[in-house]
This record gives structure tokens, C-alpha cells and sequence, in this order.
């Protein structure tokens, strides 16, 4: 498993500083939609690795290496978890410093970004198994439908904190729902993509 | 002791089908696959690292069943080599190594290194900036510096220039000196397989057609070249298959046991005994 997150971080280094100055840009200047947007965002990280191993034909190597399919499925799933919880504690300090320095763009909530952060757990269930089913150009297309449904979402929540007093105008409902729903998703998520994965390798 | 066993193994695609395939390789031997493209040679050696489940059938590799979840351990005794190198192409040779070292529990970085430096591949260079042959070698570099006792190579020599390819060769007897250490080899370089090889196994359309010595081959047969009222006084049994010699004659490969005391016949090489097998089952 350390072996395959490493591959995968050296994979996206080149990309992470360049996801990491966007990260900075969205945070900053777009409040409470930022804050859940880049974290949803940066939960799609183990897409663009898995589409380097499909180029690179990877998995057929990996598949007679000893990495088992549990080690292979989780690995992704450790990566979205790690980039999701670190992009949300980016925007958290982001936020906290800008408040501090007395900023009016400033936005510290750290609800909205645990709200981020469930939701992009939610979506990373949601997407990873048709990944490691049809693949990462076939399981795009979900991916982007869910995307654009993310998208409208964090733009209503940041709507509704926006106008709204803050924390306390946040639905309670959403507050429960979300990570209850991401226990769940991922519990399921993961013995289903563990399953499509052995299916596609044969 | 069989280093590969693999007993009535099936497994089907649809179209293609590996049809009862019996397989075993000695340990300490070098086992050359050959067969015609889709002839089955890359299913048969996912099949045995345990990347494909049969339909049917056993396969075991080192004594061990590949589809027991001990065989996960015997995966570090196995080095493997495909067609490409399969990694990630952003990575370079330094970072490979490190995945590696991860991955491998007797991964030597000593004998990685010494790899590098003998194959004089840049160590920084992304890999997608290396030629084909530097990105085999780095494939072939992985592959011996965990200490397998088994080597897997699939088409490891396909589109390397002669020299690289001999320099490889070399490489693949180094590592059979070590006794119990094995391979097998899968090539459409028939010449390179009968310098290496000590079986050859023969895939025709998903079934195995033999499986033999290489020197036990090599005495089999023979090769005839002569006129066509010359080659009809052979029992038709005799005659494995024949075309045109180009000289308004014929040549044709022969059973020598089955040949008439006192005839001439060539000496038939790996590759002469596979094409005329093919087209003796294509005429069949």
C-alpha cells in the first residue's frame, strides 16, 4: 500500500503545485463556495493517477506484482481521502488567515468545510467504483454529471451561508445527513470496487 | 522439482479460448514460449502470476497454487518483464526504485543501482523521455534486483535493436548460473530462443502443441530440399509439411526416425520446426 501511494504522489507532484496555487486562488476569493469546492475537487485527485495508470498500462504490471486488489482499491481510496482532508485543511488556514489579517473576503466556517469534506467523500463512493469498473474515460462521464450536480449544490450552500447569519443558518439537516451518508457510501463503495476491479482485471 | 505446472487450464474470451493447457517447466531450465500473435503466449504467463483466474484447471508456480492466497508471497520470488515497461511515465529510474523498494521486501537498491549504472540509464530522465530499449532495460533492471528465482518475460526482446538484445541475453544466462533459478521466456525471436532456451513450448490458436528438449527437437526433425518425386518416396507420415524450395524443387521438414537410413537431411532450426508446424496445422 506505501509503495502505491508513493507511486501515486510522485505521479502528481507536477500537478499538485499548480492544483495547489488554483486551490489558493478559489479559496480565497470565493468564500464558503471555495472552501467545499476545492476539497470536493481535491478528492479527484486518484482520477487523474488512475488515468496515468491506464496510459501506462500499470495495472497488468501491478496485477503480477505482490500488491493485492485490496491494496490496490484502498490505495486509491487513501489518496482521495488524504488530498479531500488535506485540501480542507488548507482552505481552513486559508480562511482562519484571512480572518486574522481582518480580510472582507474572509469566510472561516469550519462547517462548511467539514460539509466539504463529507460531500467529497460521498462523491468518491459515488464515482470510485465505475472508475475501477469501465474506466477512468468511460467513468468520466458520471464523474462530470456529478460534478455539475456538486457544483449547483456548493453554489446553494454558499448561497444559503452567504445571505444567511453564518453556521447557525446552515441546514441541520445537512449537518447529520452528510456524514452519516459518507460512512456508509464508502462502507459499500469499497467491497464494490474491490469487486468491478477483480471483474475487469478477470 | 516444476518450477510452473499448469494442468488442463481453460479459459475463455469469447472469440479465443486457451484450450486444456498442460504446461511444466523444471526448475534450474529456461523455457522458451512461442506461437503466433494471439496464439495465447501473454494469457498463458498472466495466467501463471496469478493476473487471470482460469475458467478451469490448476496452475501452480514454484509449488505453490496460484489461486491460494499464499501465492501472494511467491510473488516476491517472481520478476516479471512484459512487452513494455508498464510504469507510470512521469516517473524516473530514481523514483521507480524507491516504489520498488516499497514494494519488494528483498528489493537490493545495491543491485538496482549497479543496473543503472550497467545499462547506463539516466537516473533523473522521466521515463516517457527514454527509447524503447532504455525502458526495457529498466523493466529487465526491476525485475532481477528483488532475487527472484523466477524470471516471466513476455515479448521482453520485441523491437530491441540486435546489439541490446544480445547484451539482454547475456543478462538472462547470468541469472540462470544460480541453479535454481528459472525462466520463461516468450518471443517471437526464434533465433534468440534457440541460443537461450533449453524447452521450447509451442502455443498454436490457445492449445499447447508441445512441449520438448530443445536438443530433442533439434534431432527430430531435419530439413529436406530436393525434387518433389525425391520427397514422395518418404512414408507420408515422414513428411510434417512443404513449399516450394524456390528452384523448381521442394523443402520440407521431416521426421528423421521416419526417414529412409542414409538420407541427407539439413539441420533444422527452432525457427524452420515452428513454421513448418504452423503451416503443417494450417494445411491440416
Amino acid at each position: 500500500m506505501k509503495a502505491l501511494l508513493m507511486k501515486d504522489c510522485f505521479v502528481l507532484w507536477k500537478q499538485l503545485r499548480l492544483f495547489i496555487f488554483v486551490m489558493l486562488v478559489i479559496t480565497v476569493f470565493n468564500g464558503e463556495f471555495g472552501n467545499v469546492f476545492i476539497v470536493i475537487w481535491a478528492a479527484m485527485l486518484p482520477y487523474t493517477s488512475m488515468a496515468y495508470d491506464e496510459r501506462s498500462k500499470w495495472d497488468q504490471l501491478a496485477a503480477m506484482m505482490p500488491y493485492s486488489v485490496r491494496d490496490i482499491v484502498l490505495s486509491k481510496f487513501l489518496l482521495g481521502w488524504l488530498c479531500a482532508g488535506a485540501a480542507a485543511l488548507f482552505a481552513l488556514v486559508c480562511q482562519l488567515l484571512q480572518t486574522v489579517l481582518g480580510s472582507p473576503l474572509a469566510a472561516f466556517d469550519p462547517l462548511s468545510n467539514l460539509i466539504g469534506l463529507c460531500g467529497s467523500l460521498c462523491v468518491l463512493s459515488i464515482t470510485m467504483p465505475m472508475m475501477f469498473r469501465f474506466g477512468v474515460e468511460r467513468g468520466r462521464l458520471t464523474m462530470f454529471l456529478l460534478i455539475f450536480l456538486v457544483c449547483g449544490a456548493a453554489g446553494a450552500l454558499g448561497t444559503v451561508v452567504v445571505d444567511g447569519e453564518g453556521p447557525a443558518r446552515l441546514p441541520s439537516l445537512l449537518m447529520v445527513v452528510l456524514p452519516i451518508a459518507a460512512v456508509i457510501l464508502t462502507a459499500i463503495s469499497i467491497p464494490l470496487s474491490q469487486r468491478f476491479y477483480r471483474q475487469k482485471m478477470g | 522439482m516444476n518450477v510452473i505446472e499448469l494442468s488442463h487450464i481453460h479459459k475463455s474470451f469469447g472469440s479465443f479460448a486457451i484450450q486444456d493447457l498442460c504446461l511444466t517447466v523444471p526448475r534450474g531450465t529456461i523455457c522458451g514460449l512461442v506461437g503466433e500473435n494471439g496464439a495465447g503466449k501473454s494469457t498463458t504467463i498472466r495466467l501463471l502470476c496469478g493476473a487471470l483466474r482460469p475458467d478451469s484447471g490448476t496452475a501452480s508456480v514454484l509449488g505453490v497454487d496460484v489461486s491460494s492466497p499464499e501465492f501472494q508471497a511467491v510473488k516476491e520470488d517472481i520478476g516479471v518483464v512484459l512487452d513494455e515497461a508498464y510504469f507510470p511515465e512521469i516517473l524516473n529510474a530514481v523514483q521507480v526504485g524507491k516504489i520498488m523498494a516499497s514494494t519488494y521486501h528483498r528489493w537490493d537498491s545495491g543491485v538496482y543501482e549497479g543496473y543503472l549504472r550497467r545499462f547506463d540509464l539516466p537516473e533523473k530522465k522521466p521515463f516517457r523521455d527514454y527509447s524503447r530499449g532504455m525502458r526495457m532495460k529498466l523493466a529487465i533492471a526491476v525485475a532481477l534486483s528483488h532475487h527472484p528465482k523466477l524470471l516471466v518475460l513476455d515479448e521482453a526482446t520485441a523491437g530491441l535493436d540486435p546489439i541490446v538484445r544480445d547484451e539482454i541475453l547475456d543478462i538472462f544466462n547470468e541469472f540462470t548460473r544460480e541453479e535454481d533459478h528459472s525462466i520463461l521466456i516468450s518471443s517471437h525471436i526464434l533465433s534468440d530462443l534457440e541460443k537461450l532456451c533449453d524447452y521450447i513450448a509451442f502455443l498454436h490458436d490457445g492449445r499447447l502443441l508441445f512441449c520438448e528438449e530443445k536438443d530433442r527437437l533439434l534431432e527430430k526433425y531435419g530439413i529436406f530440399s530436393d525434387t518433389t518425386a525425391q520427397l514422395e518416396c518418404l512414408l507420408p507420415e515422414a513428411i510434417v509439411a512443404r513449399e516450394p524450395n524456390g528452384y523448381g524443387g521442394v523443402r520440407a521438414l521431416v521426421r528423421r526416425e521416419l526417414a529412409p537410413a542414409g538420407w541427407q537431411l539439413e539441420r533444422a532450426s527452432v525457427e524452420d520446426i515452428i513454421l513448418f508446424l504452423v503451416k503443417g496445422a494450417k494445411n491440416a
